[in-house]
């Protein structure tokens, strides 16, 4: 039995890159790649951190094997619908944390050109 | 022309074999294959690789093949466990397989769980001795030898307990 979406929330930065990424199918190292692009170069994944999320992310059925024959040894992967469920959840989540603190950041002089 | 090298490293001392291999490497020592203990090294001063270990059980070509593509050159693997990989010092890419402390805890969990489990047989071992116990030359050689082991695993998993408690900070 799968967990529910709320269970997964917070996630960690890692893996919350690594199911945007997946959006389309991919392929480990096209997830390194995308991530890094999608992160602004923010984030480069190492492959062990990559191999151990994608692992434990399947399990969880989050994400689910996808079949593409490439001649060689790759996996691809692409999200399930709980996966979409996840994301979404914690893209209001942190979409929340920035919309809350909004007033409170300008009133501390961190917003420096305000609107 | 090659060399090898005797060193003895414990599982919980990781980051300061990859650090050995990697200023080795610097040397124009590049790592290539371990023995009993034994390091061999290949000469080449005109490269430089960053090494680093992988620990990782029941790995599929998959696994190899990711690493492979994110220029990581497997060089060879102990008890099919610890898996060395190398890159290139000039390559752009991170340096670093474990890119943050999350992951690189549950590395350090699958090794604690894998000598745990070798640590429990070790004092059934110990158990299973003593009760056999008749006090002659080989029990106290057995016995002293099993007992030796334990203590030697004993700072190996609490080593590993402060390590994953460092990440956890």
């Amino acid at each position: 039995m799968a967990k529910a979406p709320e269970e997964f929330i917070p996630l960690s930065q890692a893996t919350y890159y690594i199911l945007l990424s997946l959006r389309e199918v991919r392929h480990g190292y096209g997830i390194m790649q995308d991530v890094s692009e999608i992160s602004q170069e923010e984030v480069k994944m190492g492959p062990g951190t990559l191999y151990g999320a994608l692992g434990k992310l399947e399990k969880q059925e989050v994400i689910i094997k996808a079949e593409v024959n490439d001649g060689e040894r790759r996996k691809y992967y692409k999200l399930t619908e709980l996966g979409k469920q996840v994301v979404q959840l914690e893209y209001n989540r942190l979409t929340s944390l920035v919309e809350n603190a909004k007033e409170i950041i300008k009133e501390l002089g961190g917003e420096k050109d305000g609107d | 022309m090659g060399i090898k090298k005797f060193r003895f490293f414990l599982a919980s001392d990781i980051e300061k074999e990859e650090a050995w291999l990697t200023e080795m490497s610097r040397q124009g020592l590049h790592f290539y294959k371990y023995k009993f203990g034994m390091y061999y090294f290949e000469e080449d001063p005109n490269v430089s690789y960053v090494y680093q270990t992988d620990f990782h059980q029941q790995v599929d070509d998959a696994y190899f093949q990711l690493y492979k593509d994110a220029s990581w050159e497997h060089v060879t693997s102990y008890i099919d466990s610890f898996h060395y990989f190398r890159t290139k010092t000039d390559n752009p890419g991170i340096k670093k397989i474990y890119s943050d402390a999350e992951s690189a805890v549950e590395s350090l969990k699958r090794m604690m769980k894998m000598y745990m489990a070798i640590f429990l047989s070790l004092i059934v071992i110990q158990i299973a001795l003593l009760l056999m116990w008749r006090g002659s030359i080989i029990d106290y050689f057995s016995n002293g030898i099993v007992f030796s082991v334990i203590l030697l695993y004993v700072y190996l998993l609490s080593t590993l307990r402060k390590r994953i408690k460092y990440y956890l900070r």
